[in-house]
C-alpha cells in the first residue's frame, strides 16, 4: 500500500486510514467540532447555572449544610423592602438606560455613517468607553460626581447652569439614579452606535436613491427606509443591550453602593451584599434568578421579532 | 560486566529511591519544607504591609517554614472567603475583621490554646475582640490588633473660634453650629457605609438604645431612644453639617477633614496619618479627642482584627507557629504595631498603654485604658442574622429616612419591620 510504504510500520498507518475515514463521514466529523464547545458550555455555562438554581431552591449558607426549601427564599425575599426597591430599581434603570442608548447610539451611528474627516480615528475613539474596564472608568466618574471635587458641579456652576453647590448626585435618589443610568448610558452607547452603523452601511444605497427620486426628503428617507431595515439590527442590540444592563454591577458598585437608601440597588449588586457579605447563598441565588422567567420572556418575543422581520 | 546503559540506571535508581521513601514513610528533604499561605487586608497603614512581609522572612528563616503572604483590598474579602470556603481550597490562614469569625465559625479551626497563651503573657483580649472572636465559647479567630473611633477635630479652627473640645454629643452640636458657621462644618457620614454605624452605634448606645438585644433575638430599634438618636442626628444634618454627607463613603469623611473642609469628623487616626506623612497643610492643626458621651454613657467603637485558620487547610500546626511568632514574640509584635503609626493598636489589655502612643504627641487621645468597646450590633451577639442587619445598613438608611423627610416614628417603624424580617427569617 502506498502509504505504508511512505510510513514504514504497519499498524501506523492503519490507524491513520481509519481516524481519516472517520472524518470523512459526518456523523463524526459533526460531534468531533461540537464537543469542545459544548464541553465548554457544559463545565462554564450549563453547570453554574444548574448551581445557581440548587442554591436557590436551598437554605444555603456559606460553609454549613443546606437543604431543599422550594420556592420560599423567593417568597421570603419579596416581604423586604429593600428586595422590593431594588426590583423596581432594575426596571427604572434598564427601561430609561436602554432607551436613551437606543436613541442616542442611532443619532451616533447615523453621524458616523456621514463622510467626516478622520472617520476611523473618530469610530476607534467611539468605542473608547466599551473598551475601558468599567470598575476604572466608573472610579472617574465617581470623582466626577464627588461631594467635594465635582467637575460636574464645578463646570454647571461656572456656566451658570446651577446654583452653588450644585446637585448632591450621589446622594439624592433621583440625582443618583440619574448619574447611574448617565455612566451606563456613556459605557454602552459604543456598542449601540458601532452595530448600529454595520446595520446602515449594509442598507443598499439604490433604496436612497430611489426614494429621494420619488421626492422623499431626509426625515421620510429616514423613518421609510432606514428605519425599517434598522429594526432586526436594533432589536438584536436591544435585547443583548437589555440582559447586560439589569445584570449591571460595576457601576452601582462603585458609584452608590446601592444607595442612598437602597434606591440604585441592583439584582447584582443586592446579591453580593446578601450572598457573600452576609453568607445567605441560597437567597444570593434567589435573587439572581429572580428575573430570569422575565428575561426568557423578553428574549422569545424579541427573537421572534427578529426572525419575522428577517424571513 | 555488562555496561549499564543510562537508562537502565534511571529506571532502576529511581525505582530504588522510590521503594525507599515508601518504605521509611519518610519523603525527602524537598518534600519535608512545609510551607503555608496568609491572606490579608491592604492596610490602611502601608507600612504594616511592609514590616509583615519582612517578618515573614524572617519567620522563615527562624522555623524553615516558608509563608507566602497575599493581599487583598478589603471590599473583596467577604467573596474571597466564600470562594474558599465553598470550593475547601485556599489559603491556610485568614486576616478577619469584626464579626467574621461569627460567620465562618464552622470552618474555622479552634485556636483557644493560642488565645491563652497570648492571654498569660498580655492580658485577657479587650471586650470587642471577646465580642468578635469569640464565638459560643470558643475561640475561633486569636486577636491581633484594633483600630478605633475618636474625635478628630481642627483644634485650630477650634482655637481661633474659643470654642471648647466637646466631651458628650451634645457638646458636638454646640460646637457644630459654629463650625458650620466658619465654613467648617461637622462631618458625619449619613450613608450606605460602615462609618455610618460607627457613628451611629455610639450615639444609640449613649443613649441606652440598641438595635437587638443581648438574646440576638429581640428587636429593640423602637424606642424613645432611638427617636432621640434621630432628633439629634437631625438637628445636627441641619445646623452643623451638610447634605453632601449622604453620599459618602467610608474615606470622605478623611478627605473633607485633610481638604480643609471639615472641622470635626468621628473616624480613626488614619486621616491625620495621611496629612502628616504626605505633609499637609492641614496636618499641624489636627488633633484627636476620645469619642463621646451621652446621657447613659460612654460607649466606643472599633474594627477588631483576627487571624483565623481554615479548618481545610492540612498545614494547621505550622499556620499555628505563625500566629506565635506575629502575636506571641512581644519583640516581633511590638515591633508590627510599631510599623501602623497607631493605626493599629494591641488587642490584650497589659498593652493598651503602647510605646507607639509616645511616637507623635497627637496620639495622646487614643489611650485606651477603661474604654468600653463594642463592635456594631451589641449587645447582640454577633449572629449571621445581626451581621445581615448592619450589612443591609438598616441604622444608617433609617436615620437617612428621617432627614430626607419620612416622620421620625415612620422611619424607625420600617427598621423595626426590616430587623424583625430579618431575625425571624
Amino acid at each position: 500500500m502506498a502509504i505504508s510504504g511512505v510510513r514504514g510500520g504497519p499498524a501506523a498507518p492503519r490507524s491513520g486510514l481509519r481516524v481519516r475515514e472517520l472524518l470523512d463521514h459526518e456523523r463524526f466529523l459533526g460531534p468531533a467540532f461540537v464537543t469542545p464547545a459544548l464541553l465548554l458550555i457544559t463545565l462554564l455555562v450549563a453547570y453554574p447555572f444548574c448551581m445557581a438554581i440548587y442554591f436557590a431552591l436551598s437554605n444555603s449558607f456559606i460553609g454549613r449544610p443546606s437543604h431543599f426549601i422550594g420556592l420560599q427564599n423567593f417568597v421570603t425575599l419579596w416581604e423586604s423592602d429593600s428586595f422590593r426597591q431594588t426590583f423596581q430599581n432594575a426596571f427604572v434603570f434598564t427601561g430609561a438606560a436602554v432607551a436613551i442608548k437606543l436613541v442616542l447610539g442611532t443619532t451616533l451611528a447615523l453621524l458616523l455613517n456621514q463622510q467626516l474627516w478622520f472617520n476611523r480615528l473618530i469610530r476607534g475613539a467611539v468605542l473608547l468607553p466599551w473598551v475601558i474596564p468599567t470598575a476604572l472608568s466608573t472610579l472617574g466618574w465617581w470623582w466626577m460626581f464627588n461631594s467635594l471635587y465635582s467637575v460636574v458641579n464645578w463646570s454647571g456652576i461656572a456656566l451658570g447652569l446651577m446654583d452653588p453647590p450644585g446637585p448632591n448626585w450621589l446622594g439624592q435618589k433621583y440625582y443618583a439614579m440619574t448619574a447611574v443610568i448617565a455612566v451606563n448610558t456613556w459605557r454602552g452607547l459604543p456598542f449601540f452606535a458601532i452595530t448600529i452603523l454595520a446595520g446602515l452601511v449594509s442598507i443598499p444605497r439604490e433604496l436612497y436613491e430611489a426614494a429621494e427620486a420619488d421626492g422623499a426628503g431626509p426625515v421620510a428617507r429616514f423613518w421609510h427606509v432606514t428605519l425599517p431595515l434598522l429594526k432586526p439590527v436594533m432589536a438584536i442590540v436591544v435585547l443583548f443591550s437589555t440582559i447586560f444592563t439589569f445584570s449591571d454591577f460595576n457601576i452601582v458598585f462603585v458609584l452608590t453602593n446601592g444607595g442612598p437608601i437602597n434606591s440604585t440597588h441592583l439584582f447584582a449588586t443586592l446579591t453580593r451584599q446578601i450572598g457573600l457579605e452576609s453568607g445567605q447563598i441560597g437567597q444570593g441565588a434567589a435573587i439572581s434568578l429572580y428575573l430570569f422567567p422575565v428575561l426568557v420572556f423578553v428574549v422569545w418575543v424579541q427573537l421572534k421579532f427578529v426572525r419575522r422581520q428577517v424571513y | 560486566m555488562e555496561p549499564i546503559s543510562r537508562r537502565r540506571f534511571l529506571a532502576t535508581t529511581s525505582t530504588a529511591g522510590l521503594a525507599g521513601i515508601l518504605a521509611s514513610g519518610v519523603p525527602p528533604a524537598r518534600g519535608q519544607q512545609r510551607e503555608i499561605s496568609y491572606l490579608c487586608w491592604n492596610n490602611f497603614a502601608p507600612a504594616s504591609d511592609k514590616k509583615l512581609a519582612e517578618i515573614g522572612q524572617r519567620f522563615t528563616r527562624d522555623t524553615g517554614i516558608k509563608i507566602k503572604i497575599d493581599h487583598i483590598a478589603h471590599p473583596q474579602q467577604a467573596a474571597k472567603y466564600a470562594s474558599e470556603v465553598q470550593s475547601q481550597a485556599g489559603h491556610d490562614l485568614i486576616e478577619m475583621r469584626m464579626h467574621f469569625p461569627w460567620l465562618y465559625e464552622t470552618q474555622l479551626v479552634d485556636v483557644s490554646d493560642l488565645v491563652a497563651e497570648l492571654e498569660k503573657k498580655y492580658g485577657k483580649p479587650i471586650s470587642s475582640a471577646v465580642e468578635t472572636a469569640h464565638v459560643k465559647g470558643v475561640w475561633r479567630a486569636v486577636p491581633q490588633y484594633h483600630t478605633f473611633f475618636i474625635g478628630c477635630y481642627r483644634e485650630d479652627l477650634f482655637k481661633k473660634a474659643g470654642l471648647k473640645v466637646p466631651d458628650t454629643w451634645e457638646d458636638l452640636y454646640t460646637v457644630g453650629k459654629e463650625l458650620k458657621k466658619m465654613g467648617h462644618p461637622v462631618g458625619i457620614p449619613i450613608s450606605q457605609n460602615y462609618d455610618t454605624i460607627s457613628t451611629a452605634g455610639p450615639v444609640l448606645w449613649s443613649l441606652g438604645g440598641m438595635e437587638v438585644d443581648k438574646d440576638g433575638r429581640t428587636v429593640r430599634i423602637n424606642s424613645p431612644a432611638t427617636e432621640q438618636m434621630i432628633e439629634w442626628y437631625k438637628k445636627m444634618y441641619r445646623d452643623c453639617m451638610e447634605p453632601e454627607v449622604l453620599s459618602w463613603t467610608d474615606a470622605s469623611n478623611n478627605t473633607t477633614l485633610n481638604a480643609g473642609k471639615s472641622g470635626w469628623i468621628h473616624n480613626p487616626v488614619s486621616a491625620y496619618i495621611v496629612a502628616r506623612n504626605t505633609k499637609l497643610v492641614t496636618a499641624d492643626g489636627i488633633n484627636h479627642h476620645r469619642s463621646l458621651a451621652g446621657p447613659q454613657g460612654r460607649h466606643e467603637t472599633d474594627v477588631p482584627r483576627h487571624i483565623g485558620i481554615w479548618k481545610f487547610s492540612k498545614n494547621a500546626a505550622p499556620a499555628k507557629e505563625w500566629i506565635r511568632y506575629l502575636l506571641g514574640k512581644r519583640e516581633v509584635y511590638d515591633e508590627y504595631v510599631m510599623s501602623g503609626d497607631a493605626f493599629n493598636l494591641p488587642v490584650y489589655t497589659s498593652l493598651l498603654d503602647h510605646p507607639v502612643l509616645k511616637t507623635d504627641p497627637k496620639f495622646a487621645a487614643l489611650k485606651q485604658e477603661g474604654v468600653q468597646f463594642h463592635a456594631y450590633g451589641w449587645p447582640a451577639p454577633g449572629s449571621d442574622k445581626v451581621q445581615r442587619i448592619t450589612n443591609e445598613y438598616l441604622l444608617p438608611n433609617m436615620i437617612a429616612k428621617a432627614i430626607t423627610g419620612t416622620p421620625t416614628k415612620e422611619a424607625v417603624a420600617w427598621a423595626e419591620k426590616e430587623m424583625k424580617r430579618i431575625i425571624s427569617g
